[in-house]
């Protein structure tokens, strides 16, 4: 796609923002241009004039009794360990009462402790990858200290559970007020398999790891397979909601299309796997060695796989491989062994080396990075990492990240790793999670079939007063964000299937919008012709081929079919529902662990749909 | 306690603290900047160092911003029950009527006549000393959107000091 638009070289020029490469091919331009000097000098000489301004601005900073507070917090702080959520919590909360007790000259305002902005950039720290999560010290330590001691307690509590994270559902969207919902798909599945490790611990999950999105989309549904050349099928059902059942669910499926695996050009996959200490335990790189001998026997002569591995120092254990020598590939995951420091950084970019020698044109080529969550990036910056594994996607060559282990700290880095790199992003915690993801799944896992894959969704009016997108709350995008080509969305991958839940309150029965006003100053505005009764809406998608850079739309209108639910449908509303009290949303209405076993229960249920049933039985023991 | 820990810290303060303040300023107001940056240190304390070293700037303008979004927004929610102070809220971006007014310089005066965004990324390039991809990382942008809101920051700016009734904008083919 060829877009014009305004030329900031003479900025960036100026700003000494341009690579060598660049700088000599702008000054080349410089010597030919006389408009572009003239430019160039006007830019500059503004640049000049702010100097001067911020120059001639008088020396502030900051007063000594701040800068001797500093130095007490300095005096009292112990370093905080390394990703690990639980001590990091208590290290900190420790350290601010110690640091509040000594703290006697503060305001005396008294502002009440607050914990908003930590959490802000303790979220955007996860999916941001900035760095190190600052702790609560700075929030609380500005309060007196008997509001500290009041309220570290609960404070404490509360970051334990939202270090994690910090989002809301989605609330109700009133039809009158934006008719109009869009978000990214996503396909990842981790927080499922996270949630089933901690309940099988015994122990509630985290509520900010229950992401339902990844709940539901962790198990398949039927939808048809798509027609024509289309990547995939979209369909819709609607129903009761089971919690309010005054309310309606729409269920929106897509379904990615099938891919023999003969018709696969070719799959070139580099493991970069983490070989630092931690990764020794029985369910980490022990169980990633089984997962993968099991991925390797599907391999055969037009596959590459090459292995590198990151431990103190970045090592190449096997070069791009053919994937009928099973026998070198094998012994070459014999040799790995946990031990050493991680150092990823160096890691990552000898993985995207192999990956582009082994590089199979209209194939799949894929970095599956393997670890634990220490994924330290040494030299280079996490951003430097995040934009690397966005420009490699670029080139064809995308990231998969496989979590292992208890702990996980860097649970959102992954997932956003994952998510720059065009990639999946799955939580291994079993053999049989790991056969799910790497064997089972190996074509959908690995082979995009369409990728920035947006939904929007305009309900009518006619027909609906209030809706909320269950879960995807990380996914949420702009409106105009769906017609913008350069907005990166989720991937789809062969054999996939995506599946989004709406609640639905109905129109025209003066029912009640949970959570927001009627408005005063409004009534909803003139439908059109087209707000025919029995259509909810009209879904719209975009996506682009896998290598392509310009979207395509499908549109397709939803109606209520007047059917009883499928058991699909009953059962997606029952992960929903169990996700829901997991998270104890705010909408979970009637919303009951016995009601989500009878929901599952009523269709057919294969062993892993019978999981569930087991994981809901385990929450509600926990509960009481 | 470790001398070189604190060393470090206290370096990072008084290289970074006259930035952090004016950029807290611009986003909070005079008063309330010295407890963002104070908190903002408070922090730093609490940080490793490993994991901060590298893109030190980019973190403390990046803690710097979150602790003043919040502090800014509990400020504004306490004045507007003070009905009182409702025409000291900020009416147009942080920076206030009053501070503007004295803004003495035309420099400084189109400095603070420009949309937020476009004012942050100027504070934080030439004050802060920041490279294109660290504000990105503090205002969660790509590095080629800083480059286009400074580019055309630059060019309001012109306009407004050099008066210039016209600033030539030139555009460029570029594949995406």
């Amino acid at each position: 796609m060829n877009q014009t638009h305004e030329d900031t070289r003479v900025t960036d020029y100026a700003l000494g923002e341009l690579d060598a490469a660049a700088r000599a091919a702008f000054e080349a331009e410089l010597r030919e241009s006389a408009e572009l000097r003239e430019e160039l000098a006007g830019i500059e000489s503004t640049l000049r004039a702010l100097r001067e301004e911020i120059g001639t601005t008088p020396k502030v900073a900051l007063d000594e009794p701040r800068r001797e507070r500093i130095r007490q917090e300095l005096a009292s702080a112990t370093p905080r360990p390394k990703s690990r959520l639980r001590a990091v919590v208590f290290t900190a909360v420790t350290a601010t009462a110690m640091a509040a007790g000594a703290l006697v000259f503060v305001r005396s305002e008294g502002r009440a402790p607050s914990v908003t902005a930590v959490d802000r950039v303790a979220s955007k720290y996860e999916k941001g990858m900035l760095g190190p999560q600052p702790t609560a010290a700075a929030s609380a330590a500005t309060g007196s200290k008997a509001k500290v001691d009041q309220e570290r307690q609960a404070e404490g509590q509360r970051f334990q559970r939202e270090a994690y994270d910090s989002f809301q559902d989605n609330p109700f969207i009133r039809v009158a007020t934006d008719p109009r919902s869009t978000f990214s798909v996503d396909v990842d599945t981790a927080s499922y398999a996270l949630i089933r490790r901690h309940l099988n611990d015994g122990q509630l999950p985290p509520k900010g790891a229950v992401r339902i999105e990844e709940m539901i989309n962790y198990f398949s549904y039927a939808y048809p397979e798509p027609e024509g050349d289309r990547p995939f099928s979209v369909s819709s059902e609607v129903g009761a909601a089971p919690w309010a059942p005054q309310h309606r669910l729409l269920k929106l499926g897509l379904k990615g299309k099938h891919v023999a695996p003969a018709d696969v050009p070719g799959t070139n996959l580099v493991f970069l796997i983490d070989t630092s200490g931690s990764m020794s335990d029985e369910n980490k790189l022990p169980l990633l060695k089984r997962a993968f001998e099991l991925l390797v026997q599907q391999l055969d002569a037009v596959d590459r796989v090459s292995i590198v591995a990151y431990a103190g120092s970045a090592g190449l254990v096997l070069g791009p491989t053919p994937g009928n020598d099973k026998r070198a590939i094998l012994s070459a995951l014999d040799r790995l062994g946990a031990g050493g420091s991680t150092n990823g950084g160096q890691g990552i970019e000898l993985a995207y080396k192999m990956a582009n020698e082994g590089f199979v044109k209209g194939g799949v080529n894929r970095v599956v990075l393997a670890t634990d969550g220490d994924f330290n990036v040494g030299v280079t910056s996490q951003s430097d990492l995040v934009e690397l594994v966005e420009q490699k996607a670029k080139t064809g060559v995308f990231l998969s990240v496989l979590g292992f282990g208890s702990g996980n700290y860097n649970d959102s880095t992954m997932e956003k790793l994952a998510d720059k790199g065009n990639g999946n992003y799955a939580y291994v915690d079993t053999l049989n999670e790991a056969k799910k993801v790497l064997v089972e799944q190996a074509t959908g896992t690995l082979l995009t079939i369409a990728k920035d894959v947006k939904i929007q969704v305009e309900f009518n009016p006619s027909e609906v007063a209030a809706f909320r997108l269950i879960g995807y709350e990380n996914r949420v995008l702009s409106h105009q964000d769906f017609n913008d080509d350069r907005k990166d969305a989720g991937e789809i991958g062969a054999d996939h299937t995506v599946t989004a839940l709406y609640e639905i309150v109905p129109a025209g029965r003066g029912l009640a919008v949970p959570g927001t006003d009627p408005l005063k100053y409004q009534t909803p505005g003139a439908p059109t012709g087209a707000a025919v009764k029995g259509e909810l809406g009209t879904v719209k998608l975009r996506y682009k081929q896998p290598t392509g850079t310009e979207s395509q739309l499908i549109e397709v209108a939803v109606r209520e079919s007047g059917v009883t639910e499928s058991s699909d449908f009953r059962f997606a509303a029952a992960v929903a529902e169990l996700g829901m009290l997991l998270r104890d949303s705010p909408y979970k209405g009637s919303a009951s662990y016995s009601e989500v076993v009878r929901l599952a229960q009523s269709g057919e249920l294969d062993e892993r749909r019978r999981e569930l049933v087991d994981l809901a039985h385990k929450a509600e023991q926990l509960r009481r | 306690m470790q001398d070189g820990a604190a060393h470090w810290v206290m370096e990072a303060l008084s290289r970074y603290e006259a930035a952090l303040l004016r950029y807290a300023t611009t986003l909070v107001g005079r008063s309330l900047a010295a407890d963002v940056v104070q908190d903002t240190f408070l922090e730093l304390c609490r940080a490793k160092r490993e994991q901060v070293e590298g893109h030190l700037a980019a973190w403390l303008f990046t803690v710097c911003k979150h602790r003043a979004l919040d502090v800014g927004k509990r400020e504004r929610r306490l004045r507007s029950l003070e009905e009182a102070h409702v025409d000291e809220i900020p009416d147009s971006g942080p920076v206030s009527k009053l501070e503007r007014r004295e803004a003495a310089s035309r420099v400084s005066a189109a400095l603070a006549g420009l949309p937020e965004r476009e004012r942050e990324a100027l504070v934080l390039k030439l004050d802060g000393g920041l490279s294109y991809k660290e504000i990105a990382e503090v205002m969660g942008l790509t590095p080629s959107n800083v480059g286009f809101i400074l580019h055309g920051a630059l060019k309001r700016l012109q306009r407004e000091i050099v008066g210039e009734a016209e600033v030539p904008v030139r555009a460029a083919g570029r594949t995406s």
